[in-house]
């Protein structure tokens, strides 16, 4: 871990030395125990705050579209070039924005980082440490183990991969998809299948029963949006939620105006969301998105053979066709 | 003389206690739900998590719902709502009607378990919501009757700072009562008239406290007012954002803000709403007469908020929205109620995706303009 | 909930300009009777139908929705019918697998020569949505 952050500083120094970015987005350490925090940086000087580490879970790419926002741009203003530090989810959300037409490929410098897996803060619980009752104070990195330090100062040994997010034990793509230089290059093994598994698993429940799950992990809502600002795809200008004309939803915490967004968010991700994980960690009362954005990725899969983010040349499947396309699902009289 | 107050009573007493005042109050405690503690009603029997540290969302929820019918129309007339309507529990699966309609019960709120720096909040909303200027009915007729009953704290969290914002472990502005947890006794202080009346009330529970009680309140205090670590020097915050509002650091602050509503939501001083009509589909489509006003929490932090009709917008970038928090907060709420609308609770910094912290923020802004390379821009 | 005396479903119909709505019409022309539960919303192709307009149906409280549009190859636009065949499989598989009655909102193809398929369509979507009976899962209550 120690030798990758070196490496990527020892980059980032060199390209703003040779003047080739403008601005470099990483990570830099946090204030809380197991968090690290996005970091932009203008000044070489300041590249000394990079990190990485487990805790650098926030997808970086959801910064990218506002450098390039049309009416910010003025006609003589050049576009900024932008570093960035990707890990393979970001990568891939990437390649999503690029074949949307929101970033420029040409602006962006790529530091690729094959990822061995980011932290789940609410997993530490399950790892019998728990937090609402005995506060973790500081906690430390070492190879295949995090220690922990709780308040009243007992230090307890943790194992990394029990710890890891279910977005990153399912991992496909590990290794960035896209980068100019990749700094490492293990591809991880992870249980691939696993997501699918519990999807799988959900389909075969009676009806009745999705839906009262359904019901009772979105009625947790409470409309704050950090899902859909934490989404890289996520860049309308103005979103179908808050639109008044048409009206789609109020923005009070009806539960169908809820089930409204919540469907229509993750609808709107379809053959486009990449599995980041960047939803779930934001929402603060911890709805369980993925059982929902991971049927549609599943389902996109199934039937159009198409993954999202993976390769830069493929057409999205909601922009194209096949003649073979399934249409079971057709009333027939 | 103040200690000949304080009063004991046991803590498995105290379920009991509650349930005695059941058909009197709509008690309301902290309960766990899915991970987290949230503000819902007393069911007998259900213990309280006295150690816990504190709810995610703030219990400013009570007297400032999420979502609040302010009245209802049909064909011309109007209904005032219920305006001392319950609150919703949260761990009721949310339903048709909305619940602040609910007439069912007395709207006595007994508010158990807060911690002091959210009773605090509220005697700042208090200051809004119930000011010379202006009175709103609907906070204020929940708000009035209710008897708040902090819990002061013995484990204050790494984020806490209320230090730096006139707060302490056993703070009492804005409670009735303070109770500490001893262990096996919970001691409580009545700190307003409500509060004397309420423990005079109901003396048969309570015993006089002992000189041990006291002096072991007296030591868990301390040690909890040293655990309190972090924190900022805000003694003239107000004067230097004066003169901040065209500084570059702003430039900087807002850089890695996603824009989400999760501080303003979670925040117990934070109170901006929106107010908006929903009309009532269900009998007559989209022609019809009959809806309600509801009024329900907004955020400074959205791009639509300063959205004009003209379609300009006076804060288009995240720069604009964050300097407006905290310029709100820490500025113009000093300027307009005398009191920086704070009370470090540490919320905003626990949730925040990206780990924008406010102590950090603050920290930044307090210093800036003593080095000689910043310039106003 | 089964049937319920004297409830009819209300079901509404997205039918595309160039051959649902001919169809439709044919059947009309032709005096073929069909029920008529259904509410009819012309649109110029199927693939103009966005899926919030049948999330939308189902919360304003419509029993039913159907969208309907040219066989595959026919589209007047070329290919709408062929993108929207892709969105709305992915639409009625994910509201299936959210727990919506999956006989709520269907999706057909029918050409502008064919009155009495369009009846027949008919005839069993409202069938099926009777069967289902009155929504109230996504319906909003204020």
């Amino acid at each position: 871990m120690k030798e990758i952050e070196e490496k990527i500083k020892e980059t980032v120094k060199k390209l703003f030395k040779e003047n080739k970015i403008d601005i470099f987005i990483g990570y830099s350490e946090g204030t809380l125990p197991l968090r690290s925090t996005p970091c932009l940086i203008t000044r070489p000087e300041d590249i000394e705050k990079l990190v990485w580490n487990s805790y650098c879970f926030n997808n970086l790419a959801v910064y990218l579209p506002r450098f390039f926002l049309p009416q910010t741009q003025k006609k003589d203003v050049k576009l900024p070039r932008i570093g960035i530090l990707a890990k393979g989810c970001d990568s891939r959300s990437i390649v999503g924005l690029i074949k949307e037409h929101q970033l420029p490929r040409e602006n962006l410098y790529i530091i690729g980082i094959p990822c061995e897996g980011m932290i789940d803060i609410k997993k530490i619980q399950d790892a019998g440490c728990k937090m609402k009752e005995v506060e973790i104070v500081s906690a430390e990195e070492k190879n295949e183990k995090v220690i922990v330090e709780n308040e009243d100062k007992k230090k307890i040994e943790l194992k990394k991969e029990e710890l890891l997010a279910d977005v990153c034990t399912s991992c496909k793509y590990n290794v960035p998809v896209i980068y100019d230089v990749l700094i490492g290059k293990e591809k991880r093994k992870t249980k691939e299948e696993e997501r699918a598994a519990i999807i799988e698993e959900f389909e075969k429940k009676p009806l009745e029963e999705r839906w009262k799950y359904f019901q009772e992990q979105v009625s947790k809502c409470i409309r704050c949006y950090a899902c859909r600002q934490a989404c890289p795809n996520c860049y309308c200008k103005e979103c179908f939620a808050e639109q008044t004309k048409p009206k789609w939803i109020g923005v009070t915490d009806n539960i169908s105006d809820i089930m409204f967004y919540q469907m229509g968010r993750i609808f709107h991700q379809a053959g486009r969301c990449v599995d980041c994980g960047a939803c779930v960690r934001a929402c603060p009362v911890g709805i369980d998105l993925r059982i929902f954005t991971y049927k549609l990725i599943k389902d996109v899969k199934e039937f159009f053979r198409y993954e999202a983010g993976v390769s830069l040349g493929e057409v999205p499947p909601l922009s194209t066709f096949k003649s073979d396309d399934k249409q079971e699902f057709i009333t027939e009289p | 003389m103040e200690n000949l107050k304080l009063k004991i009573i046991k803590k498995k007493d105290v379920l009991n206690f509650l349930d005695s005042l059941k058909e009197e109050y709509n008690i309301l405690v902290p309960k766990e739900k899915d991970g987290d503690i949230r503000f819902s009603e007393f069911s007998s029997g259900e213990d309280i998590p006295w150690d816990y540290r504190n709810t995610k969302i703030s219990p400013k929820e009570i007297f400032l719902p999420r979502t609040e019918t302010l009245f209802s129309f049909k064909e011309g007339t109007l209904t005032p709502s219920d305006s001392g309507g319950v609150f919703a529990p949260a761990n009721e699966p949310k339903g048709s009607a909305q619940k602040t309609d609910s007439n069912k019960r007395t709207a006595n709120y007994l508010i158990f378990g807060i911690r002091p720096c959210d009773a605090q909040a509220f005697s700042l909303l208090d200051k809004l919501f119930g000011g010379d200027d202006f009175q709103d009915p609907y906070y204020l007729k929940r708000k009035e009757q209710a008897v708040i009953i902090s819990l002061a704290c013995n484990k204050p969290q790494i984020t806490c700072f209320c230090t730096s914002l006139k707060g302490k472990p056993d703070n009492e502005e804005g409670s009735d009562i303070i109770l500490f947890d001893l262990g096996e006794n919970i001691l409580t202080k009545p700190i307003t008239k409500k509060g004397e009346e309420f423990i005079e009330n109901l003396n048969s529970w309570f015993k006089e406290a002992k000189e041990a009680d006291i002096e072991k309140k007296n030591k868990l205090m301390d040690l909890s007012l040293k655990k309190i670590c972090s924190g900022v020097d805000l003694h003239n915050i107000k004067e230097k954002l004066d003169e901040a509002f065209d500084i570059s650091l702003w430039n900087e602050i807002h850089q890695k803000c996603l824009g989400c509503g999760i501080c303003t939501y979670l925040c117990p001083t934070c109170y901006c709403f929106n107010i908006i009509d929903e009309m009532d589909h269900e009998t007559g489509g989209l022609a019809t007469s009959r809806g309600k006003r509801i009024r329900c929490w907004d955020s400074c932090m959205f791009s639509l908020f300063t959205l004009h009709a003209s379609g300009h917008n006076p804060r288009p970038t995240f720069k604009e929205r964050m300097r407006q928090r905290i310029m709100h907060k820490f500025n113009y709420c000093p300027e307009n109620f005398k009191e920086i609308f704070c009370v470090g609770c540490g919320r905003c910094i626990r949730n925040c995706p990206v780990n924008l912290d406010l102590r950090e923020t603050l920290a930044s802004l307090m210093s800036f303009g003593s080095m000689s390379k910043d310039k106003k821009v | 909930m089964k049937n319920i005396d004297n409830w009819e479903p209300k079901i509404v119909a997205f039918l595309c300009n160039w051959c649902s709505y001919a169809g439709a019409d044919l059947a009309g022309v032709s005096r073929t009777q069909y029920p008529s539960n259904i509410r009819v919303i012309r649109v110029p192709c199927s693939g103009r139908v966005d899926p919030f307009y049948i999330i939308k149906a189902l919360q304003n409280g419509i029993d039913g929705v159907l969208v309907s549009g040219c066989h595959p190859g026919d589209c007047h636009y070329i290919s709408g019918n062929l993108i929207a065949r892709r969105k709305f499989a992915l639409l009625k598989s994910f509201l299936e697998y959210i727990g919506i009655e999956p006989g709520r909102v269907q999706f057909s193809w029918v050409s502008a020569a064919e009155g009495g398929r369009f009846a027949q369509i008919i005839e069993k979507v409202t069938r099926e949505v009777k069967e289902l009976g009155p929504i109230n899962k996504m319906v909003k209550k204020i």
